[in-house]
């Protein structure tokens, strides 16, 4: 490579163990070095102050150990069915969950259809609750049962196609912000691995939800192919049952269909 | 230039280096996490270790940018060598944010969880026979494998030990990890975590790289000398006009894909030595004469143009060229003889170019 230099021009090399750069090249480097600096906060103001929305789910800490009874039931994951919390009011379904990423299906099984005790804390992400089994409760026998407390049979809403994303229903509700997306994909398949139940969060709605709990065609947990399909924009049908306020999709998983 | 080990030899230049470096990495995890949150329009805010992990890893990907640019800017304007010189601590720095990312992630993504943190990011998710899922993490991992590698190696030490051309080709394995970079951050964050400008700035840094380093290769082949053989039997091959060198500089004679030899000339005097720095196959003739010394513009070393060899103590040699003239002429014997051969210089114009001649 020929260093084409016009005759008299100044010809600065640096040399990195020289006491200074030359003269001519200091001006050079600051300017580089300012820009480099001022470049780099630029770039991560762009892209901190533009983060999306991870949504308002949360862990309910402020509110504290809770403490509920209910009927749990054990399929397709464990669900505790409260009654009103008022007169007047609408019973409930709450989703249950171990602590970490672990499922309470150990806990719920031997007490299916069971009024029970569930202790633990509280997730919740708007309307959608989910309750953190642990502490010196957990779930046990219910040590004063409800009087005359008998969940509404499941109702069916008929055979639907949504298109939407599975999530593990304990990241969605607010153990992570975000939980939801690919970049948490391994982190969902880790949860239903460990047992927390699989949702399906659609982009539209039905009977005014969005979220649903999810389950093979026969209501059962859903099987390991699943976690091929986590975290993807998807559409899948199935039939649709109301427990309380929650939805549940019994979806034929052999007509999911990547969007 | 060195003769002996030392973990880090220390000088204003170095310090300086790192300083700027230091500040650029402030900066932008500073403003990430510390300014930016301000001014989020988010309902609750992205979880602190997520959002720790966001920050430390696209501070990595914007340094491995920056570190791929150096090279090609270099060469495509020499002010930009002084960038080039302390680069390795570049490269240790990122190596070591990279860990830092890794550690967020597996403290919040894989930990809660009944499987081993190390086992759940190979077995968590399996789908790698598809693009979108693919398990982004472990081309993440495979790239943090060749930051720590290349880390650990970037000390001399390892540069003389392993030899300069395989050393070199081990830390090529640098454009391998930034392409896994871009994938890694292509199939996740860019898929659903990031906002709307990461994909912006990503694709225009992996773009600047690439045109970069086509710009630096177009112009090495357009400003390399052809290389046509003397019409005689002997295999001689023509450099051109001497004078047209400029004083204390070099011509890059190009002999094969894989051999340059650079020609510099010392007031009236022309010498030849093999362009491939001893230390780390720096490109000697982009250097200069300084001190009588040909240095090498990428960290310094030094050698006599006569013999190729570095200046006592140090124990460097290059291999050096035959020239001669013919007429106005200057001819290279493209045989390279053995590192530190003495020839002596060509001397060039006036009365001893004819007698050469």
């Amino acid at each position: 490579m020929q260093q084409k230099k016009p005759k008299g021009k100044p010809d600065p090399f640096f040399i990195g163990w020289a006491k200074k750069p030359p003269k001519l090249l200091q001006g050079f480097l600051f300017f580089v070095s300012a820009v480099l600096v001022g470049g780099a906060a630029g770039v991560a103001f762009s892209i901190g102050a533009s983060v999306p929305d991870p949504g308002n789910g949360t862990f309910l800490w402020s509110a504290g150990y809770q403490t509920m009874t209910g009927v749990v039931e054990a399929k397709p994951y464990p669900v505790l069915r409260l009654p009103p919390s008022e007169p007047g009011g609408e019973p409930r379904a709450l989703l249950l969950s171990g602590v970490g990423k672990r499922g309470v299906q150990g806990l719920a099984g031997p007490l299916d259809g069971k009024q029970v005790d569930a202790g633990g804390v509280l997730l919740k992400r708007g309307t959608i609750e989910m309750l953190q089994v642990g502490g010196q409760v957990k779930l046990r026998a219910a040590e004063t049962p409800l009087n005359s407390f008998e969940p509404q049979p499941a109702e069916d809403l008929g055979r639907w196609r949504l298109s939407g994303e599975v999530c593990d229903g304990k990241c969605y509700v607010g153990a992570m912000r975000p939980g939801v997306g690919l970049a948490h994909k391994a982190c969902a398949n880790l949860c239903l691995i460990g047992g927390v139940p699989p949702v399906f969060v659609s982009t539209s709605p039905v009977d005014g939800s969005s979220f649903f709990l999810l389950a093979d065609a026969q209501g059962n947990p859903v099987p390991e192919d699943l976690y091929d399909l986590t975290a993807l924009f998807i559409s899948l049908e199935g039939e649709i049952e109301r427990r309380d306020d929650l939805l549940i999709f019994k979806a034929d998983l052999t007509t999911a269909k990547r969007l | 230039m060195s003769h002996k080990y030392i973990p880090v030899i220390w000088n204003r230049t170095k310090i300086v280096y790192d300083i700027v470096a230091v500040a650029c990495i402030a900066a932008y995890l500073g403003v990430y996490l510390y300014v930016a949150p301000l001014f989020q329009t988010v309902t609750l805010p992205i979880d602190a270790l997520i959002y720790r992990a966001q920050a430390y890893g696209t501070c990595v990907f914007f340094l491995l940018t920056v570190i791929l640019c150096i090279g090609p800017l270099s060469r495509l304007d020499t002010r930009f060598l002084p960038l080039l010189y302390n680069r390795r601590h570049l490269g240790v720095m990122t190596a070591c944010l990279a860990v830092v990312h890794v550690k967020y992630i597996l403290d919040w993504y894989y930990a809660f969880s009944p499987t081993d943190r190390y086992v759940a990011v190979l077995a968590s998710n399996t789908s790698y026979f598809q693009f979108l899922g693919f398990p982004f993490e472990v081309l993440g991992l495979a790239a943090l494998l060749i930051l720590l590698v290349l880390a650990t190696t970037s000390h001399d030490f390892w540069l003389h030990f392993l030899g300069p051309p395989l050393w070199k080709t081990l830390h090529m394995g640098i454009y391998f990890a930034y392409a896994l970079v871009v994938f890694h951050v292509a199939l996740g964050a860019l898929q659903s975590a990031a906002g709307p400008v990461i994909p912006l700035v990503v694709g225009a840094s992996a773009s600047l790289v690439i045109t970069l380093h086509l710009l630096a290769a177009r112009k090495e082949r357009s400003t390399e000398n052809d290389v046509p053989l003397e019409a005689d039997d002997t295999p001689w091959v023509v450099v051109g006009d001497p004078m047209q060198i400029p004083n204390k500089r070099a011509q890059i004679v190009a002999l094969k894909e894989d051999e340059r030899v650079a020609v510099f000339r010392d007031g009236d005097k022309v010498s030849a030595i093999s362009n491939v720095c001893a230390h780390q196959n720096g490109p000697l003739g982009e250097g200069k004469i300084v001190y009588g010394c040909v240095t090498c513009p990428w960290h310094g070393y030094q050698y006599r143009v006569e013999d190729g060899c570095s200046p006592p103590p140090f124990t460097e040699k290059v291999p050096t060229y035959r020239l001669k003239l013919k007429g106005n002429l200057l001819l290279l014997d493209p045989i390279a003889l053995p590192a530190g051969t003495y020839i002596e210089p060509v001397v060039v114009g006036g009365v001893h170019a004819a007698e050469k001649a």
